[in-house]
Protein backbone atom coordinates (compact mmCIF):
# COMPACT_ATOMS: atom_id res chain seq x y z
CA UNK A 1 0.00 0.00 0.00
CA UNK A 2 2.93 2.29 0.96
CA UNK A 3 4.30 1.67 -2.42
CA UNK A 4 1.20 3.34 -4.10
CA UNK A 5 0.25 5.97 -1.99
CA UNK A 6 2.23 8.58 0.22
CA UNK A 7 -0.66 10.24 1.57
CA UNK A 8 -4.32 9.04 1.28
CA UNK A 9 -7.18 10.84 2.69
CA UNK A 10 -10.53 9.28 2.74
CA UNK A 11 -13.43 11.94 3.74
CA UNK A 12 -11.23 13.97 6.43
CA UNK A 13 -13.06 16.43 8.57
CA UNK A 14 -10.51 18.74 10.50
CA UNK A 15 -12.25 21.26 12.98
CA UNK A 16 -10.95 23.63 16.05
CA UNK A 17 -13.30 25.72 18.53
CA UNK A 18 -16.58 24.92 16.69
CA UNK A 19 -14.85 26.13 13.13
CA UNK A 20 -14.10 23.81 10.27
CA UNK A 21 -10.97 23.99 8.87
CA UNK A 22 -10.88 21.55 6.01
CA UNK A 23 -13.25 18.94 4.73
CA UNK A 24 -11.78 16.46 2.08
CA UNK A 25 -13.80 13.66 0.39
CA UNK A 26 -10.71 12.01 -0.95
CA UNK A 27 -7.35 12.94 -2.07
CA UNK A 28 -4.28 10.24 -2.91
CA UNK A 29 -0.97 11.61 -3.68
CA UNK A 30 1.39 9.12 -4.92
CA UNK A 31 5.81 9.01 -3.88
CA UNK A 32 7.44 11.13 -5.42
CA UNK A 33 4.66 13.21 -6.88
CA UNK A 34 5.43 17.15 -6.80
CA UNK A 35 2.22 18.69 -5.54
CA UNK A 36 1.82 22.27 -5.03
CA UNK A 37 -1.53 23.75 -2.77
CA UNK A 38 -2.94 27.34 -3.24
CA UNK A 39 -5.53 29.10 -2.28
CA UNK A 40 -6.40 32.33 0.34
CA UNK A 41 -5.53 33.05 3.70
CA UNK A 42 -7.56 30.38 5.92
CA UNK A 43 -8.23 28.15 3.36
CA UNK A 44 -6.79 25.58 4.91
CA UNK A 45 -3.56 25.38 2.98
CA UNK A 46 -1.72 25.26 6.57
CA UNK A 47 -4.17 22.68 8.36
CA UNK A 48 -3.57 20.05 5.96
CA UNK A 49 0.37 20.58 6.52
CA UNK A 50 0.23 20.11 10.19
CA UNK A 51 -1.80 17.12 9.62
CA UNK A 52 0.13 15.50 7.65
CA UNK A 53 2.94 16.08 9.78
CA UNK A 54 1.02 15.07 13.11
CA UNK A 55 1.11 18.55 14.40
CA UNK A 56 -2.88 18.54 14.61
CA UNK A 57 -5.22 16.15 14.88
CA UNK A 58 -8.14 15.43 12.66
CA UNK A 59 -11.76 15.33 13.87
CA UNK A 60 -13.53 12.53 11.17
CA UNK A 61 -12.05 9.99 8.87
CA UNK A 62 -9.28 8.45 7.56
CA UNK A 63 -6.00 9.64 6.65
CA UNK A 64 -3.25 7.52 6.02
CA UNK A 65 1.18 9.25 5.81
CA UNK A 66 3.51 6.94 4.60
CA UNK A 67 1.76 4.00 6.20
CA UNK A 68 1.04 5.46 9.51
CA UNK A 69 -2.76 5.29 10.25
CA UNK A 70 -3.33 8.83 11.31
CA UNK A 71 -7.01 8.67 12.64
CA UNK A 72 -6.64 8.55 16.54
CA UNK A 73 -3.88 10.31 18.35
CA UNK A 74 -0.67 8.32 17.72
CA UNK A 75 1.49 7.12 20.99
CA UNK A 76 4.39 9.43 21.29
CA UNK A 77 6.94 7.05 19.94
CA UNK A 78 5.22 5.99 16.42
CA UNK A 79 4.78 9.95 15.86
CA UNK A 80 8.11 10.57 16.33
CA UNK A 81 8.67 7.71 14.07
CA UNK A 82 6.22 9.23 11.56
CA UNK A 83 8.21 12.81 12.09
CA UNK A 84 12.02 11.04 11.15
CA UNK A 85 10.15 10.77 7.71
CA UNK A 86 8.50 13.62 7.09
CA UNK A 87 10.89 16.89 6.78
CA UNK A 88 9.16 20.45 7.36
CA UNK A 89 10.43 23.83 5.66
CA UNK A 90 8.16 26.14 7.36
CA UNK A 91 8.22 30.30 6.62
CA UNK A 92 10.05 32.76 8.59
CA UNK A 93 13.02 31.47 11.25
CA UNK A 94 11.93 27.68 11.73
CA UNK A 95 15.78 26.99 13.03
CA UNK A 96 17.23 27.35 16.82
CA UNK A 97 17.87 31.08 16.61
CA UNK A 98 21.12 30.69 19.26
CA UNK A 99 22.59 27.66 16.95
CA UNK A 100 24.72 27.49 14.12
CA UNK A 101 24.44 26.87 10.77
CA UNK A 102 26.07 23.64 11.02
CA UNK A 103 24.85 23.34 14.34
CA UNK A 104 20.72 23.48 12.69
CA UNK A 105 21.95 21.01 10.02
CA UNK A 106 23.31 18.27 12.43
CA UNK A 107 19.56 18.02 13.60
CA UNK A 108 18.57 16.12 10.98
CA UNK A 109 20.70 13.52 12.06
CA UNK A 110 18.47 13.33 15.40
CA UNK A 111 17.47 10.07 14.49
CA UNK A 112 20.44 8.18 13.91
CA UNK A 113 22.36 9.61 16.81
CA UNK A 114 20.68 9.13 19.79
CA UNK A 115 22.01 9.38 23.61
CA UNK A 116 24.05 11.12 25.46
CA UNK A 117 25.82 12.43 21.97
CA UNK A 118 22.62 14.18 20.88
CA UNK A 119 22.18 15.77 24.16
CA UNK A 120 25.77 17.14 24.01
CA UNK A 121 25.93 18.10 20.27
CA UNK A 122 28.78 16.15 19.82
CA UNK A 123 28.10 14.03 16.63
CA UNK A 124 30.18 11.49 15.12
CA UNK A 125 32.61 13.23 12.40
CA UNK A 126 31.00 11.00 9.49
CA UNK A 127 27.50 13.21 10.42
CA UNK A 128 29.54 16.53 10.47
CA UNK A 129 31.27 15.65 7.53
CA UNK A 130 27.66 15.21 5.91
CA UNK A 131 26.36 18.14 7.56
CA UNK A 132 29.13 20.14 5.76
CA UNK A 133 28.32 18.35 2.65
CA UNK A 134 24.89 19.41 2.91
CA UNK A 135 25.47 23.09 3.55
CA UNK A 136 28.19 23.18 0.41
CA UNK A 137 25.02 21.32 -1.47
CA UNK A 138 23.01 24.86 -0.89
CA UNK A 139 25.46 26.80 -1.09
CA UNK A 140 26.05 27.58 2.83
CA UNK A 141 29.66 26.09 3.38
CA UNK A 142 30.88 29.72 4.26
CA UNK A 143 28.29 30.61 6.71
CA UNK A 144 28.47 27.00 8.33
CA UNK A 145 29.49 28.86 12.06
CA UNK A 146 27.33 31.69 11.64
CA UNK A 147 24.55 32.03 14.25
CA UNK A 148 20.92 31.13 12.64
CA UNK A 149 19.24 34.70 13.95
CA UNK A 150 22.17 36.15 11.78
CA UNK A 151 21.31 34.68 8.61
CA UNK A 152 18.94 36.30 6.01
CA UNK A 153 15.73 35.18 5.38
CA UNK A 154 16.77 33.07 2.03
CA UNK A 155 19.97 32.14 3.97
CA UNK A 156 17.70 30.86 6.47
CA UNK A 157 15.34 28.71 4.35
CA UNK A 158 18.87 26.99 2.46
CA UNK A 159 19.80 25.95 5.92
CA UNK A 160 16.90 23.97 6.71
CA UNK A 161 16.93 22.74 3.14
CA UNK A 162 20.68 21.43 4.13
CA UNK A 163 18.89 20.28 7.71
CA UNK A 164 16.26 18.47 4.76
CA UNK A 165 19.31 16.47 3.69
CA UNK A 166 20.43 15.55 6.76
CA UNK A 167 17.55 13.87 7.95
CA UNK A 168 16.55 12.40 4.31
CA UNK A 169 12.58 12.38 4.07
CA UNK A 170 10.28 10.19 1.85
CA UNK A 171 8.18 13.37 2.54
CA UNK A 172 8.70 16.83 2.50
CA UNK A 173 6.10 19.47 4.13
CA UNK A 174 7.10 23.37 2.47
CA UNK A 175 4.82 25.78 4.10
CA UNK A 176 5.19 29.19 1.90
CA UNK A 177 8.97 28.50 2.33
CA UNK A 178 9.13 31.89 0.02
CA UNK A 179 7.49 33.74 2.06
CA UNK A 180 9.05 37.31 2.29
CA UNK A 181 11.95 36.31 -0.07
CA UNK A 182 12.79 38.62 -3.37
CA UNK A 183 12.19 37.23 -6.42
CA UNK A 184 15.70 35.80 -7.13
CA UNK A 185 16.35 34.27 -3.66
CA UNK A 186 12.92 32.73 -3.89
CA UNK A 187 13.34 30.75 -6.93
CA UNK A 188 16.72 29.51 -5.47
CA UNK A 189 15.14 28.24 -2.62
CA UNK A 190 12.51 26.62 -4.93
CA UNK A 191 15.16 24.92 -6.68
CA UNK A 192 16.74 23.65 -4.34
CA UNK A 193 13.64 22.10 -2.65
CA UNK A 194 13.02 20.26 -5.34
CA UNK A 195 16.24 18.63 -5.72
CA UNK A 196 16.32 17.82 -1.84
CA UNK A 197 13.26 16.07 -3.02
CA UNK A 198 14.39 14.10 -5.37
CA UNK A 199 13.57 10.77 -3.38
CA UNK A 200 11.00 12.20 -1.74
CA UNK A 201 7.39 13.37 -2.32
CA UNK A 202 7.12 17.13 -2.37
CA UNK A 203 4.12 19.17 -0.84
CA UNK A 204 5.00 23.06 -1.30
CA UNK A 205 2.03 25.85 -0.17
CA UNK A 206 2.85 28.59 -2.48
CA UNK A 207 1.66 31.93 -2.90
CA UNK A 208 3.35 33.13 -6.15
CA UNK A 209 2.10 31.92 -9.61
CA UNK A 210 5.37 31.83 -11.04
CA UNK A 211 6.95 29.79 -8.88
CA UNK A 212 4.28 26.68 -9.62
CA UNK A 213 6.36 24.98 -12.80
CA UNK A 214 9.40 25.31 -10.66
CA UNK A 215 7.76 23.34 -7.59
CA UNK A 216 4.86 20.92 -9.04
CA UNK A 217 3.45 18.75 -11.57
CA UNK A 218 -0.14 19.15 -9.49
CA UNK A 219 -1.54 22.02 -7.95
CA UNK A 220 -4.45 21.46 -5.48
CA UNK A 221 -6.74 24.74 -5.01
CA UNK A 222 -8.38 24.99 -1.59
CA UNK A 223 -10.55 26.95 -1.01
CA UNK A 224 -12.78 27.84 2.40
CA UNK A 225 -11.56 24.36 3.74
CA UNK A 226 -12.33 22.26 0.13
CA UNK A 227 -10.78 21.53 -2.81
CA UNK A 228 -11.85 23.69 -5.78
CA UNK A 229 -9.42 21.82 -8.10
CA UNK A 230 -6.65 19.31 -8.45
CA UNK A 231 -4.69 19.43 -11.90
CA UNK A 232 -1.48 19.11 -13.72
CA UNK A 233 0.24 21.96 -13.27
CA UNK A 234 -0.29 23.34 -17.17
CA UNK A 235 -3.57 22.93 -16.94
CA UNK A 236 -3.94 26.17 -14.06
CA UNK A 237 -4.04 29.25 -15.82
CA UNK A 238 -4.60 32.24 -13.97
CA UNK A 239 -8.39 32.61 -14.22
CA UNK A 240 -8.41 28.92 -11.78
CA UNK A 241 -5.76 30.83 -9.50
CA UNK A 242 -8.23 34.11 -9.56
CA UNK A 243 -11.27 31.55 -8.79
CA UNK A 244 -9.86 31.21 -6.02
CA UNK A 245 -8.85 34.28 -4.48
CA UNK A 246 -12.04 36.16 -5.84
CA UNK A 247 -15.22 36.26 -3.29
CA UNK A 248 -18.03 33.90 -3.77
CA UNK A 249 -21.05 35.57 -5.50
CA UNK A 250 -23.51 35.50 -2.49
CA UNK A 251 -20.69 38.17 -1.02
CA UNK A 252 -21.10 40.53 -3.62
CA UNK A 253 -24.68 41.29 -2.96
CA UNK A 254 -23.58 43.55 -0.28
CA UNK A 255 -21.06 45.62 -1.93
CA UNK A 256 -20.05 47.62 1.03
CA UNK A 257 -19.23 44.55 2.97
CA UNK A 258 -15.74 43.23 2.84
CA UNK A 259 -15.32 40.09 1.38
CA UNK A 260 -14.45 37.49 4.03
CA UNK A 261 -11.11 36.65 3.17
CA UNK A 262 -9.99 40.10 2.68
CA UNK A 263 -11.70 40.93 6.10
CA UNK A 264 -9.51 37.86 7.83
CA UNK A 265 -6.79 39.21 5.95
CA UNK A 266 -6.69 42.32 7.28
CA UNK A 267 -7.63 41.35 11.13
CA UNK A 268 -4.66 38.87 10.79
CA UNK A 269 -2.62 42.03 9.67
CA UNK A 270 -3.68 44.15 12.04
CA UNK A 271 -3.62 42.04 14.78
CA UNK B 1 -17.26 62.68 15.08
CA UNK B 2 -19.00 59.80 16.71
CA UNK B 3 -16.29 58.23 17.61
CA UNK B 4 -14.06 61.28 18.46
CA UNK B 5 -16.87 62.11 21.37
CA UNK B 6 -16.21 58.87 22.71
CA UNK B 7 -12.79 59.15 22.94
CA UNK B 8 -12.68 62.03 25.10
CA UNK B 9 -14.24 60.78 28.36
CA UNK B 10 -11.93 57.78 28.21
CA UNK B 11 -8.74 60.15 27.80
CA UNK B 12 -10.56 62.71 31.09
CA UNK B 13 -10.67 59.71 32.67
CA UNK B 14 -7.17 58.78 32.25
CA UNK B 15 -5.31 62.17 32.93
CA UNK B 16 -8.09 62.52 36.27
CA UNK B 17 -6.65 58.81 37.18
CA UNK B 18 -3.00 59.96 37.28
CA UNK B 19 -3.86 63.19 38.58
CA UNK B 20 -5.37 61.34 41.80
CA UNK B 21 -2.39 59.32 41.49
CA UNK B 22 -0.25 62.05 41.79
CA UNK B 23 -2.21 63.68 44.08
CA UNK B 24 -2.30 61.14 46.87
CA UNK B 25 1.31 60.63 46.21
CA UNK B 26 1.45 64.24 47.16
CA UNK B 27 -0.24 63.48 50.39
CA UNK B 28 1.48 60.94 51.65
CA UNK B 29 5.09 62.48 51.36
CA UNK B 30 3.54 65.83 52.68
CA UNK B 31 1.89 63.12 55.73
CA UNK B 32 5.47 61.69 55.81
CA UNK B 33 7.09 65.17 56.93
CA UNK B 34 4.78 66.70 58.64
CA UNK B 35 4.28 64.05 61.17
CA UNK B 36 8.10 63.26 61.53
CA UNK B 37 7.84 67.18 61.91
CA UNK B 38 5.68 67.31 64.73
CA UNK B 39 7.51 64.60 66.60
CA UNK B 40 10.64 66.41 66.43
CA UNK B 41 12.47 63.23 64.44
CA UNK B 42 14.07 65.61 61.57
CA UNK B 43 16.84 67.31 63.60
CA UNK B 44 20.12 67.34 61.90
CA UNK B 45 22.22 67.32 65.53
CA UNK B 46 23.44 70.10 67.05
CA UNK B 47 26.32 71.15 64.59
CA UNK B 48 26.09 69.13 61.73
CA UNK B 49 28.50 71.22 59.33
CA UNK B 50 31.29 71.13 61.62
CA UNK B 51 30.84 67.02 61.96
CA UNK B 52 30.74 67.11 58.47
CA UNK B 53 33.65 68.88 57.44
CA UNK B 54 35.63 67.15 60.22
CA UNK B 55 34.43 62.92 59.12
CA UNK B 56 34.70 64.38 55.28
CA UNK B 57 38.40 65.54 55.72
CA UNK B 58 39.13 62.15 57.95
CA UNK B 59 37.31 60.50 54.83
CA UNK B 60 39.94 62.30 52.46
CA UNK B 61 42.97 61.17 53.72
CA UNK B 62 42.59 57.13 53.22
CA UNK B 63 44.33 54.93 55.73
CA UNK B 64 46.27 52.93 53.58
CA UNK B 65 48.49 55.66 52.52
CA UNK B 66 49.74 55.68 55.79
CA UNK B 67 51.68 52.60 54.49
CA UNK B 68 53.95 55.19 52.82
CA UNK B 69 53.83 58.45 54.43
CA UNK B 70 53.19 57.28 57.93
CA UNK B 71 55.32 57.66 60.75
CA UNK B 72 57.75 55.02 61.75
CA UNK B 73 58.32 56.24 64.97
CA UNK B 74 55.02 57.39 66.68
CA UNK B 75 55.86 57.61 69.98
CA UNK B 76 52.75 57.33 72.39
CA UNK B 77 54.06 59.08 76.08
CA UNK B 78 52.28 59.31 79.37
CA UNK B 79 51.25 62.85 80.83
CA UNK B 80 54.85 63.11 82.47
CA UNK B 81 56.44 62.64 79.59
CA UNK B 82 57.61 58.86 80.00
CA UNK B 83 57.87 56.58 76.57
CA UNK B 84 55.27 54.15 76.63
CA UNK B 85 55.68 52.69 73.78
CA UNK B 86 56.95 52.84 70.28
CA UNK B 87 54.47 52.36 66.83
CA UNK B 88 55.15 52.28 63.46
CA UNK B 89 52.60 53.33 61.94
CA UNK B 90 53.72 52.06 58.24
CA UNK B 91 53.76 48.50 59.71
CA UNK B 92 50.38 48.69 61.28
CA UNK B 93 48.67 49.93 57.93
CA UNK B 94 50.55 47.67 56.01
CA UNK B 95 49.18 44.69 58.51
CA UNK B 96 45.57 46.17 58.27
CA UNK B 97 45.90 45.61 54.48
CA UNK B 98 46.55 42.41 54.44
CA UNK B 99 43.76 41.47 56.94
CA UNK B 100 41.65 43.32 54.29
CA UNK B 101 42.66 41.25 51.67
CA UNK B 102 41.89 38.40 53.73
CA UNK B 103 38.81 39.74 54.64
CA UNK B 104 37.94 40.41 50.60
CA UNK B 105 38.81 36.78 49.78
CA UNK B 106 36.28 35.51 52.15
CA UNK B 107 33.59 38.10 51.45
CA UNK B 108 34.23 36.98 47.69
CA UNK B 109 33.88 33.34 48.75
CA UNK B 110 30.90 33.82 50.76
CA UNK B 111 28.99 35.47 47.45
CA UNK B 112 30.28 33.15 45.29
CA UNK B 113 28.87 30.02 47.00
CA UNK B 114 25.55 31.80 48.48
CA UNK B 115 24.70 32.84 44.71
CA UNK B 116 25.17 29.10 43.70
CA UNK B 117 23.65 27.78 46.37
CA UNK B 118 20.77 29.97 45.27
CA UNK B 119 20.75 29.16 41.63
CA UNK B 120 20.45 25.66 42.73
CA UNK B 121 17.68 25.85 45.39
CA UNK B 122 15.33 28.14 42.44
CA UNK B 123 15.84 26.46 39.31
CA UNK B 124 13.60 23.55 39.96
CA UNK B 125 11.22 26.40 41.88
CA UNK B 126 11.41 28.48 38.78
CA UNK B 127 10.21 25.04 36.93
CA UNK B 128 7.28 24.94 38.97
CA UNK B 129 5.85 28.42 38.87
CA UNK B 130 6.47 28.73 34.50
CA UNK B 131 3.64 29.45 33.53
CA UNK B 132 4.00 27.74 29.62
CA UNK B 133 5.49 24.50 31.81
CA UNK B 134 2.01 23.81 33.61
CA UNK B 135 3.25 22.43 36.63
CA UNK B 136 0.05 21.07 38.96
CA UNK B 137 -1.40 24.62 40.55
CA UNK B 138 -1.08 23.06 44.32
CA UNK B 139 2.82 22.82 43.64
CA UNK B 140 3.16 25.96 41.70
CA UNK B 141 1.66 28.18 44.63
CA UNK B 142 3.76 26.11 46.74
CA UNK B 143 6.74 27.25 45.03
CA UNK B 144 5.91 30.92 44.02
CA UNK B 145 5.15 31.43 47.76
CA UNK B 146 8.46 29.70 48.61
CA UNK B 147 9.84 32.11 46.34
CA UNK B 148 8.22 35.47 47.16
CA UNK B 149 8.72 34.84 50.75
CA UNK B 150 12.42 34.58 50.53
CA UNK B 151 12.69 37.96 48.44
CA UNK B 152 10.77 39.03 50.88
CA UNK B 153 13.06 38.57 53.47
CA UNK B 154 16.14 40.50 53.85
CA UNK B 155 19.71 38.76 53.83
CA UNK B 156 20.60 40.03 57.03
CA UNK B 157 17.58 38.57 58.87
CA UNK B 158 18.14 35.34 57.27
CA UNK B 159 21.94 35.68 58.95
CA UNK B 160 20.53 36.70 62.27
CA UNK B 161 18.40 33.80 62.25
CA UNK B 162 21.27 31.22 60.69
CA UNK B 163 23.39 32.53 63.34
CA UNK B 164 21.74 31.25 65.71
CA UNK B 165 21.37 28.08 63.88
CA UNK B 166 24.91 27.18 62.64
CA UNK B 167 26.83 28.99 64.36
CA UNK B 168 29.60 32.76 63.37
CA UNK B 169 31.39 31.92 60.75
CA UNK B 170 31.28 32.11 56.61
CA UNK B 171 28.18 28.97 56.72
CA UNK B 172 25.68 31.44 58.19
CA UNK B 173 26.44 34.08 55.22
CA UNK B 174 26.72 31.00 52.71
CA UNK B 175 23.01 29.94 53.66
CA UNK B 176 21.88 33.76 54.21
CA UNK B 177 22.41 34.96 50.83
CA UNK B 178 21.82 31.41 49.02
CA UNK B 179 18.49 31.45 50.96
CA UNK B 180 17.22 35.59 50.33
CA UNK B 181 18.68 34.96 46.60
CA UNK B 182 17.05 31.95 45.95
CA UNK B 183 13.80 34.36 45.62
CA UNK B 184 15.36 36.17 42.89
CA UNK B 185 16.69 33.82 40.56
CA UNK B 186 13.29 32.05 40.99
CA UNK B 187 11.75 34.94 39.71
CA UNK B 188 14.39 35.80 37.17
CA UNK B 189 14.75 31.80 36.13
CA UNK B 190 10.90 31.56 35.69
CA UNK B 191 10.68 34.15 33.43
CA UNK B 192 13.54 33.55 30.85
CA UNK B 193 11.50 29.63 30.55
CA UNK B 194 8.35 31.48 29.72
CA UNK B 195 10.08 33.36 27.11
CA UNK B 196 11.10 30.27 25.09
CA UNK B 197 11.39 30.63 21.79
CA UNK B 198 8.52 27.81 20.61
CA UNK B 199 9.72 28.03 17.01
CA UNK B 200 13.43 26.37 18.17
CA UNK B 201 11.68 23.70 19.75
CA UNK B 202 8.70 22.91 17.16
CA UNK B 203 11.60 23.12 14.67
CA UNK B 204 13.73 20.30 16.58
CA UNK B 205 10.24 18.69 17.23
CA UNK B 206 9.64 18.76 13.59
CA UNK B 207 12.55 15.84 12.81
CA UNK B 208 11.12 13.44 15.18
CA UNK B 209 13.76 13.86 18.07
CA UNK B 210 12.78 12.60 21.91
CA UNK B 211 12.06 14.89 24.69
CA UNK B 212 15.96 15.30 25.77
CA UNK B 213 16.57 15.76 22.39
CA UNK B 214 14.40 18.71 21.98
CA UNK B 215 15.52 19.56 25.64
CA UNK B 216 19.30 19.92 24.76
CA UNK B 217 19.40 21.25 21.18
CA UNK B 218 16.18 23.72 21.73
CA UNK B 219 15.27 24.02 25.42
CA UNK B 220 18.80 24.86 26.64
CA UNK B 221 20.56 27.04 24.05
CA UNK B 222 17.66 29.43 24.32
CA UNK B 223 17.59 29.60 27.94
CA UNK B 224 21.27 29.47 28.69
CA UNK B 225 22.55 32.90 28.09
CA UNK B 226 19.50 33.65 29.77
CA UNK B 227 20.55 31.84 32.78
CA UNK B 228 24.02 33.27 32.73
CA UNK B 229 22.95 36.39 32.87
CA UNK B 230 20.66 36.49 35.53
CA UNK B 231 23.23 34.53 37.51
CA UNK B 232 25.81 36.86 37.47
CA UNK B 233 23.67 39.59 38.07
CA UNK B 234 22.86 38.03 41.55
CA UNK B 235 26.30 37.80 42.14
CA UNK B 236 27.00 40.50 41.59
CA UNK B 237 24.48 42.19 43.53
CA UNK B 238 25.02 39.09 46.50
CA UNK B 239 29.41 40.41 46.23
CA UNK B 240 27.92 43.72 47.89
CA UNK B 241 25.25 42.14 49.67
CA UNK B 242 27.90 39.97 51.68
CA UNK B 243 29.79 43.15 52.63
CA UNK B 244 27.01 43.74 55.13
CA UNK B 245 26.89 40.20 56.56
CA UNK B 246 29.98 40.84 58.48
CA UNK B 247 27.73 42.96 60.87
CA UNK B 248 26.18 40.12 62.04
CA UNK B 249 29.33 37.71 62.62
CA UNK B 250 29.49 35.90 59.06
CA UNK B 251 33.20 37.38 58.68
CA UNK B 252 34.66 39.23 55.63
CA UNK B 253 34.44 43.11 54.96
CA UNK B 254 31.13 43.51 56.90
CA UNK B 255 33.57 42.98 59.94
CA UNK B 256 35.91 45.58 58.99
CA UNK B 257 33.26 48.10 58.04
CA UNK B 258 31.47 47.07 61.63
CA UNK B 259 35.02 48.03 63.36
CA UNK B 260 35.67 51.03 61.71
CA UNK B 261 32.53 52.52 62.13
CA UNK B 262 32.38 51.70 65.72
CA UNK B 263 35.71 53.48 66.98
CA UNK B 264 35.26 56.32 64.12
CA UNK B 265 38.29 55.49 61.97
CA UNK B 266 37.03 57.21 59.06
CA UNK B 267 40.17 56.67 57.30
CA UNK B 268 40.20 53.22 57.47
CA UNK B 269 36.34 53.26 56.84
CA UNK B 270 37.20 55.11 53.48
CA UNK B 271 39.57 52.46 52.62
CA UNK B 272 37.54 49.01 53.20
CA UNK B 273 34.80 50.85 51.10
CA UNK B 274 37.11 51.71 48.31
CA UNK B 275 37.60 48.15 47.90
CA UNK B 276 34.23 47.24 47.98
CA UNK B 277 33.76 49.63 44.82
CA UNK B 278 36.79 48.37 43.06
CA UNK B 279 35.38 44.79 43.56
CA UNK B 280 31.80 45.97 42.25
CA UNK B 281 33.30 47.97 39.44
CA UNK B 282 35.70 45.21 38.19
CA UNK B 283 33.07 42.38 38.45
CA UNK B 284 30.27 44.71 36.39
CA UNK B 285 32.78 45.38 33.87
CA UNK B 286 33.79 40.95 33.88
CA UNK B 287 29.72 40.28 33.74
CA UNK B 288 29.04 43.18 31.38
CA UNK B 289 31.79 41.42 28.83
CA UNK B 290 30.56 37.90 29.37
CA UNK B 291 27.14 38.67 28.84
CA UNK B 292 27.87 40.65 25.55
CA UNK B 293 29.96 37.33 24.58
CA UNK B 294 27.05 35.57 25.09
CA UNK B 295 23.97 37.69 23.85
Amino acid sequence: MTTQTSIALEAVLCAAAGRELLRVDQLHIAPGERVAIVGHNGAGKSTLLRLLSGFMPLTHGQLTVLGHALDKPLPASALRQLRREVGQVLQGLHLVARLSALDNTLIGSLSRVTGWRSWLRHYPAHEVARAESALHAVGMLARAQTRADRLSGGERQKVAIARLLMQGPRLILADEPTAALDPAAAAEVCQLLVRAADNATLITVVHTPTLLPLLADRVIGLKQGRIAFDLPVAAVDDTRLMSLYRPDQDAMHMPWQLPEHCARALGEATS
Amino acid sequence: MLTALARIPSIRAGRLGFLALSLSYLMLVVVCLGSLAREDELSLGRNPLTNLIKTASEFARPSFVDVWLGNPRLEYRSDDGTLLRVENRQQVEADYLAGLGRATWTTLRIATLGSLLGALLGLPLAVLTARNLGAPKPLAWLAKGTLDSARAIHTLVFGLVLVGIVGLGPTAGILAIGLHSMGSYGKLFAEAIESLDMAAIDAVRSVGASPMQVFFNAVWPSVLPQFVSSHLYIWEFNIRDSTILGLIGAGGLGLLITEATALFQWGRLATVLLVVIALVVSFDALSRRIREALS
